[in-house]
């Protein structure tokens, strides 16, 4: 088994999760390839936190199997689990109580409690790559930006260096333009370090612009798993045509020829100016 | 009485720094056995929730206990004294604790929680890194309250012996001393606000973030912890140095006469012989409290009285006259191996005393007179009156009377009672103080009821073994102190407001024993 899932990084072998009488996921079964970056969609209740949570054994599948490197979750040391696998969710939800440096000191602090010097030069680092200047460093969670607050979550998930990140909506609560500096430095950092990204998204257009997969989900139950452009071109379901049909209609021709395209937004309305 | 209460704070200022050290000391040892107990009890319910509903059950139903029954369902087990002392105020201060910190630490963001998980922390890690720091605001609100409570509750604990401000407090009471009682009173809320205000400035420091703010907070913390490890040392050393045997324990029941024997016990003792006396003054519940200390060894010797020796302590049936002397002095020994050394030559017998408007109004002059009105009456005593065996149902039945209605007070509220009309006749002591001028008749007991009461010190015959010496001093004392001295002594601590210590001193000089 284990030579066969050596670029597997995460696997779904027929999990199913229940609370009682209502199935909040059925029969998902998905293999996560080293360096993949899958983004998983759905609307609220559709199962995809479920499904992330039970990866780092926040959650354990009612049935089913959750595989990480190609062991059995259930058979490893959920804090050793846990170390090697980032977490950021919503909000970042920093510790109020902590500086910058100590938040993102806080796992490797768990790891290594002696060696200063080096967690001391990880923090410097990732400062560094999500881009935040280190004289934030002594700063409280309550004196940063939204943004800046992301950006240290962040840096506070990839701080141990692990192989897998999850990330549970963790841009909801930024605005508009924040969150498209975010998404690019994500997928920057993605691309630098070669890391295996899960990310749970209820946009869309930030799925498709972030996944190298995308997997749709909804009322439990798998809609499609494939890359964007195979979402974009074949939906599988009514419900995943329905989901892109805004950006299949999305028309991407440069700025100074968007008005060459009689359907475009911008065509449409100088017409609509013309006729006046 | 402002005056008065300055007077009485510059003059013995070093009696009342004594009972705030001790008040201080009591206090401190129960905030933190609660705070450590109370803590981890608060965390280990929020640990395991189904736990939580019963412990805040009991924790809540022990609050609940009113503060004089607990020290009397404790005496018992834990004695008089500091330890008794210290276990009331711990359970009373648990509650507070354990809530503050069950609060607190459910009240923590779930998501804050769930970050720290996912991350890799154990529950340990967790719960120190992230819950208790993030539960400590609320957690030390609990604390403030449950110190500033604890102090106060404090006083009450000093009626069992141990000091504390509460001695000052209740010796007020007994003595008539109202000053002070309010400086007593006062020292307490003044101490609830110092410590008040420290433990806020505490707070405050706590929420203080920057680095310059934790730098500070690290120096205070280690000074504040270098001046407790200081005080602690300076407390305990001392007493660990000094011989602990050589030190005659004397226990005195809350009336004015036995403050006064009791310091004049520790004078003569500690003037004539290398021995120490402590005193333990006013124990609450008199005689049951102190004879369960004596049997145990807690006391050496305390003032006592014949008639309430043969009924109250020995158990005997009848009325007690002085020649059964020789068969209590048998009994004492053969019972419970102590002796009476030392009478000192007046009885403080009961007697009851009626107003005079009420004894004019009916003509009373004997009990046998009173026995007819009685149920129009209300007879004010203290409560071991009514608990006694030669007391409240007793002399009913020996005079066939009843009174319509009948009210417990401590002694130093009686006269003021009957002064203010609330009762119409008071039990009595033959030697009270303010019975020389109270506005009151007393009746005479024509059946001869009241047994005889005879004032002596009662000794474990073990001290007298171990310090032969103690016998001759007692002996100095027999047939020192008539009826009327006591009387007037009692008149001059009470109504003059003199301290117990000097009208002592003045006996003894009087009788030129020192």
């Amino acid at each position: 088994m284990g030579t066969t899932t050596t670029d597997t990084a995460i696997e779904y072998r027929d999990v199913c999760k229940s609370y009682g009488e209502k199935s909040v996921l059925s029969h998902l079964s998905l293999k996560v390839k080293r360096g993949e970056f899958v983004t998983m969609i759905g609307s609220s209740g559709s199962g995809k936190t479920t499904a992330l949570k039970m990866v780092n054994r926040l959650l354990e599948p009612t049935s089913g199997t959750v595989l990480v490197d190609g062991r059995d979750v259930r058979e490893t040391d959920p804090i050793q689990l846990r170390r090697n696998i980032g977490y950021a969710i919503q909000g970042s939800v920093l510790f109020p109580h902590m500086t910058v440096e100590d938040n993102i000191s806080y796992v490797p602090n768990l790891l290594n409690k002696r060696d200063h010097d080096r967690t001391r030069k990880a923090v410097h680092k990732w400062m560094g790559i999500v881009g935040l200047p280190d004289d934030l460093l002594d700063r409280y969670p309550s004196e940063l930006s939204g943004g800046q607050q992301q950006r240290v979550g962040i840096a506070r998930a990839l701080a141990a260096s692990p192989d897998i990140l999850l990330m549970d909506e963790p841009f909801g609560a930024v605005d508009e333009i924040t969150r498209g500096q975010l998404q690019a430095e994500i997928s920057r950092i993605h691309r630098e370090t070669g890391i295996t990204v899960m990310f749970v998204t209820h946009d869309i257009g930030e799925a498709l612009r972030l996944g190298t997969r995308v997997l749709v989900l909804d009322g439990g139950t798998v809609q499609q798993y494939g890359t964007p452009e195979e979402i974009l071109a074949d939906p599988a379901t009514e419900f995943v045509s329905q989901l892109v049909s805004r950006q299949r209609h999305t028309c991407d021709l440069p700025e100074d020829q968007l008005c060459a395209c009689e359907h475009s937004g911008a065509a449409r309305a100088r017409a609509a100016l013309d006729a006046r | 009485m402002p005056s008065q209460i300055i007077d009485l704070l510059t003059q013995r200022w070093d009696f009342f720094q004594g009972l705030l050290v001790e008040h201080v000391e009591i206090c401190l040892v129960a905030i933190l056995i609660a705070i450590v107990f109370g803590g981890v009890a608060g965390i280990l319910i929020s640990e395991y929730r189904k736990a939580a509903r019963p412990t805040l059950g009991v924790v809540n139903f022990l609050y609940t206990i009113p503060s004089i029954s607990m020290l009397g369902f404790l005496i018992p087990f834990s004695g008089i004294g500091d330890a008794t002392a210290v276990i009331a105020l711990t359970i009373y201060a648990l509650l507070p604790m354990v809530r503050a910190t069950y609060t607190g630490m459910t009240n923590v963001d779930p998501a804050i929680m769930e970050a720290a998980k996912g991350m890799g922390g154990t529950r340990m890690q967790t719960l120190v890194r992230v819950q208790l720091p993030l539960a400590m605001p609320v957690i030390m609100s609990g604390i403030r309250n449950m110190v500033t409570m604890t102090i106060a509750l404090g006083g009450i604990a000093s009626y069992i012996g141990p000091g504390g401000l509460g001695v000052a407090i209740y010796r007020g009471i007994t003595t008539n001393n109202t000053a002070m009682t309010i400086v007593g009173s006062l020292l307490i809320a003044l101490l609830a606000l110092v410590v008040d205000a420290i433990l806020g400035f505490v707070e405050r420091r706590m929420q203080m973030r920057g680095q310059r703010a934790r730098r500070t907070n690290r120096r205070l913390a280690i000074g504040a912890a270098v001046v407790c490890v200081a005080a602690a040392l300076g407390a305990t050393v001392p007493g660990m140095l000094a011989s602990p045997s050589d030190t005659i324990h004397v226990a005195t029941k809350p009336m004015t006469e036995q403050y006064v024997m009791g310091e004049a016990l520790k004078t003569l003792i500690e003037h004539d012989t290398n021995l120490k006396v402590k005193l333990t003054e006013g124990v609450a519940g008199g005689t049951s409290n102190i004879e369960a200390g004596m049997e145990s060894g807690q006391f050496d010797l305390y003032p006592e009285y014949t008639g309430t020796g043969w009924a109250a302590v020995l158990k005997n049936k009848g009325t007690y006259s002085e020649d059964q002397f020789d068969t209590l002095q048998a009994d004492y020994k053969k019972r419970l191996d102590m002796s009476w050394v030392g009478m000192y030559g007046f009885g403080n017998t009961f007697g009851i005393a009626v107003r005079s408007d009420v004894a004019q109004k009916y003509n009373l002059k004997t009990y046998s007179d009173l026995a007819k009105v009685a149920s129009q009456l209300n007879l004010g005593a203290e409560p071991d009156f009514f608990e006694r065996e030669d007391g409240y149902d007793a002399l009913c039945k020996a005079y066939g009377m009843s009174f319509g209605k009948t009210t417990e007070m401590d002694a130093g509220l009686k006269y003021d009672a009957l002064d203010q009309g609330s009762v119409d006749a008071i039990i009595v002591y033959t030697t009270d103080g303010k019975l020389s001028t109270a506005d009151a008749k007393v009746l005479e007991d024509d059946k001869g009821f009241f047994p005889s009461y005879q004032c002596g010190n009662v000794v474990r015959n073990q001290t007298l073994r171990e310090h032969p010496e103690l016998r001759t001093e007692l002996k100095k004392l027999q047939g020192t102190i008539s009826q009327r001295d006591m009387a007037r002594m009692n008149y001059e601590v009470e109504e003059k407001g003199k301290d117990p210590k000097a009208v002592a001193r003045e006996f003894l000089k009087s009788k030129g024993l020192i």
